[in-house]
């Protein structure tokens, strides 16, 4: 990545060609027929696996049972979006599912950053493997594990947190953790950047490598130092893809994850575990809803497409590195 | 040039609509590999966790095979039933049968399932013998018979010797201490536990402890009806008289429980993780001993108190052990723990729609339900598995006894695989020469696998075998009401999800409270509570219980 000139040129900067219009885009084709075969098995591909299947919106607006035939279906208009909106459970849902992504968006770029520029600065090579094979391991820990590993970290008997904490005179007694409501967020987006920090690194590290050396060389030949070093070379040169990530982050908004959240919430701290997902999961795929199901996705594709198209509009205003 | 052009752009789309349609290219059906022994595999889907295998690798299964010629592909699931069924149902693609355990009505709603009534009466005489009398309970709206149900008691009802169902549990070191008393009210129960744990200040016991994590959320709300003396009828009790069906989820008797857990965590008996704590955990805290006294369904806590029988049987000290007791509120209510004889009539087996030759699994099915082929399936194999007495009683040798409790064993012989999820005689059948048809139920084979302790125990509250310290089941022909189909998506079943939601969020406040605020958040609790359509639920469950009692009395 980093600032790359445009391969293709497109059409307006060429000279006028001797035919316009329709004959003018045959002639192309044929100049470019085999470009053309080429790619149709991909668009074929991209239409049946990623077209068709928004057929299945339809779902949405009936009382869909899995064996009917589509007439055979009933249709009820919005009803199950009325049904979505209009449960009181809704806004506390959307909430936590905002934080929680908010929180992990923050937490997860900050310390990705950081890790990776003191990645970057150490010149131990052997050390900065170890660093970072083990910093990317939990990874690869499926988060039932995790969940686990999590919740008998912070157990209240016996539990590695409570233990610390109370051998370090912080707290008197050991506090339930995963029963305050409160602490979740916080908690999962510890867990976060515990499981996938390391991992995150990898493409500014990536990106790290592209960075000029004889801009550092400059650098150092004008008198800066380590710190002015990261921030006035590395920094700069991370922006293009720090924010290309970020608008596609900024899409994903509400997919704040499924799974921590399941597995580590419990009634106690329901009002601050359940999201999107776990509501639809509850009262859409356990109920054999599955039209509910597909109502709550299309709004997750409608909010998704806005916020995506946002941010991008808004890095282009902003003349920064974009995402189309 | 241009029909060079066209040529290809046909070739391409010949070749596209070609590869469009290979995948769902189906394999003919071979008229002649019906009503031949010629030997075919086909596949079954069950719905639990276990590990897939080929039945005739198993020693029953192959026996099995030689019999028939089928062998089964099993399949077991990983992850979550209704996505794996829901799976199924979308693709239109099934295995040729399905145990789809709680799943049922998904799949008989989407259509997977044939009648069997005509493949009965054609190919199934012993079908008939066994599911004959149950007919009627097992007839869907439309009067066909869609899957068998594996609970059709065959012979005489025999009671399970172990407590195989929900109690109250302590450790027998709190027993022993107290000279074993006999306990029969919750207050006597919770007085003995009180009672040792303030003997034994400094050692960091746990008094009691519940069970409340995901689904096994009913491991803490099924206890106030178990207390009040009624079976497991899940979140109603059903009143024997009226038979009008009451969610007890406001109710007095649960407001009790609660309060004693209240009261017991003011004390520090109670232990808060109970509600953060997942199911490992959970397991964890029963098998290390430290925890005294709690509720819990032997199914569920099974696993940790084998454990722990292991262990004594290894050390020779069963302090450890826990013993289930059918604790009640009071004196004069009549405990009803044990399950009466019951007809599920919503788990079962059914051959689906995709099936290749139902003929033959039909008729692999009647074979499966001779007296001969239960007994191995259950016993397994004469001089092998188990012995017969000079009087004909079957019993097994502590050998067997060992080996035959051992999972490896269990799973290549293919106990694990034959004995339960097949159309078979429900647990409780007799042969008809008195022999149980299960060998957990058989005394003889009990007696000899209890061990020192165990008989000292029974010894102490002069009882035969565990489950005799339990009150008899009284008739209850609707039973168990949990069984009970809820439409999907229905008022009724969005009643039982806001319910659950509503309690997996207050129950912990209740019992975690200073004692002076148990009232207002009870309080607050029924508030919601009454905000929910229960009056709907009550009316759909006394409905079907109704009905399903005078079916019952047809049959």
């Amino acid at each position: 990545m980093g600032h790359t000139t445009p391969v293709t040129i497109s059409q307006s900067h060429l000279p006028p060609s001797r035919r316009n219009g329709f004959r003018g885009f045959m002639h192309k084709l044929n100049q470019q027929r085999a470009l053309v075969w080429m790619s149709i098995p991909f668009l074929i591909w991209l239409f049946i696996f990623k077209y068709l299947p928004i057929w299945g919106w339809t779902i949405a607006f009936q009382d869909f049972k899995p064996a009917r035939k589509l007439l055979d279906q009933q249709w009820v208009g919005l009803k199950h979006f009325r049904f979505l909106f209009q449960d009181e459970h809704f806004l506390r849902v959307m909430r936590n599912t905002l934080a929680m992504s908010f929180i992990n968006l923050v937490l997860g770029f900050v310390t990705a950053i950081i890790l990776a520029i003191l990645l970057n600065e150490l010149r131990q090579i052997v050390f900065k493997r170890v660093v970072q094979t083990i910093s990317y391991l939990p990874h690869f820990i499926s988060w039932v594990v995790a969940a686990s590993i999590i919740s008998t970290a912070l157990s209240a008997d016996g539990g590695i947190v409570n233990e610390v904490l109370m051998w370090l005179g912080l707290i008197k007694e050991p506090i339930l953790w995963l029963g305050e409501g409160s602490y979740f967020w916080g908690i999962l987006g510890a867990s976060e950047v515990w499981k996938n920090v390391g991992w995150n690194t990898i493409i500014y590290l990536a990106a790290m490598t592209m960075i000029d050396p004889s801009q550092y060389e400059a650098a150092e030949m004008d008198g800066a130092g380590r710190f002015q070093w990261i921030w006035h070379v590395t920094l700069p040169g991370l922006k293009p893809v720090f924010i290309i990530l970020l608008i596609m982050n900024i899409g994903n908004l509400l997919e704040s994850g499924f799974e921590p959240q399941y597995l580590l919430g419990n009634g106690m701290n329901v009002d601050y575990s359940e999201n999107l997902d776990i509501f639809v999961l509850k009262y859409g795929i356990q109920m054999g809803n599955f039209s509910l199901s597909i109502a709550a996705g299309m709004f997750k594709t409608v909010v998704s497409f806005i916020l995506l198209f946002s941010a991008n509009h808004i890095a282009k205003r902003l003349g920064e590195e974009r995402l189309f | 040039m241009a029909s060079k052009r066209f040529g290809t752009m046909g070739l391409v789309f010949i070749m596209m609509v070609s590869m469009i349609t290979a995948c769902s290219g189906s394999v003919g059906k071979d008229p002649a590999l019906k009503d031949s022994n010629e030997k075919v595999t086909f596949t079954y889907f069950n719905a639990t966790a276990g590990r897939d295998i080929n039945t005739n690798e198993t020693r029953i299964g192959k026996i099995l095979e030689d019999q028939t010629g089928v062998n089964w592909k099993l399949e077991h699931l990983v992850g979550d039933s209704n996505t794996k069924i829901g799976t199924f149902i979308a693709s239109n693609d099934f295995p040729d049968v399905i145990v789809p355990d709680g799943t049922i009505d998904k799949l008989l709603d989407a259509g997977a399932f044939i009648p069997l009534n005509d493949l009965i009466d054609k190919y199934g005489p012993n079908i008939k013998r066994v599911y004959g009398p149950y007919y009627n309970l097992m007839k869907a709206q439309d009067g066909n018979i869609y899957f068998l149900p594996l609970s059709a008691v065959v012979g005489d009802y025999l009671p399970a010797p172990n407590v195989e169902q929900g109690a109250f549990w302590v450790q027998r070191r709190v027993l022993k201490e107290a000279g074993y008393p006999k306990i029969k009210t919750l207050d006597e129960y919770l007085t003995l536990i009180r009672n040792y744990v303030k003997k034994h200040a400094d050692e960091g016991l746990t008094g009691y402890l519940a069970l409340t994590t995901q689904d096994r959320f009913y491991a803490l709300t099924n206890a106030p009806m178990h207390l009040a003396g009624y079976p497991n009828d899940g979140g109603t009790i059903i009143d024997m008289k009226s038979h009008q069906a009451t969610d007890y989820g406001d109710e007095e008797i649960t407001k009790r429980y609660l309060k004693e857990l209240n009261q017991l965590n003011a004390e520090g008996l109670f232990d808060k993780a109970s509600f953060v704590d997942n199911y490992d955990q959970y397991l964890g805290k029963l098998t290390s001993g430290k925890v005294l006294g709690f509720f819990d369904y032997r199914w569920q806590a099974g696993q940790a108190l084998n454990n722990l029988q292991e262990a004594s049987k290894q050390s020779g000290n069963d302090d450890m052990e826990y013993i289930g007791l059918p604790v009640v509120y009071d004196k004069n209510i009549k405990d009803q723990y044990i399950d009466p004889s019951s007809f599920v009539n919503n788990r079962g087996i059914g051959i689906t729609v995709s099936a290749k030759d139902p003929v033959r699994i039909i008729k692999f099915f009647d074979n499966l339900l001779t007296d001969e082929n239960q007994v191995l399936s259950n016993w397994g194999v004469k001089g092998e598995t188990y012995d017969v007495d000079k009087k004909g009683r079957f019993y097994r040798t502590k050998e067997q006894i060992k080996q035959t409790g051992q999972d490896a064993f269990r799973e290549s012989f293919g106990f694990k695989y034959f004995e339960y999820s097949w159309p078979r005689y429900g647990s409780g059948s007799t042969l008809p020469d008195g022999n149980s048809v299960g060998p957990g139920r058989q005394p003889e084979v009990a007696r000899m696998s209890y061990t020192e302790g165990d008989k000292m125990l029974l010894k102490a509250y002069g009882v035969k075998s565990f489950s005799q310290m339990f009150s008899a089941p009284d008739e209850r022909p609707w039973y168990p009401a949990w069984s009970i189909p809820i439409v999907q998506g229905s008022p009724a079943q969005l009643f039982q999800q806001k319910k659950g939601d509503l309690q997996r969020k207050y129950f912990p406040r209740i019992v975690l409270s200073a004692p002076g605020q148990f009232e207002s958040i009870w309080n607050e609790y029924t508030t919601e509570f009454n905000k929910l359509d229960v009056k709907e639920y009550e009316e759909l469950i006394t409905k079907e219980v109704v009905k399903k009692i005078e079916t019952a009395g047809k049959k």
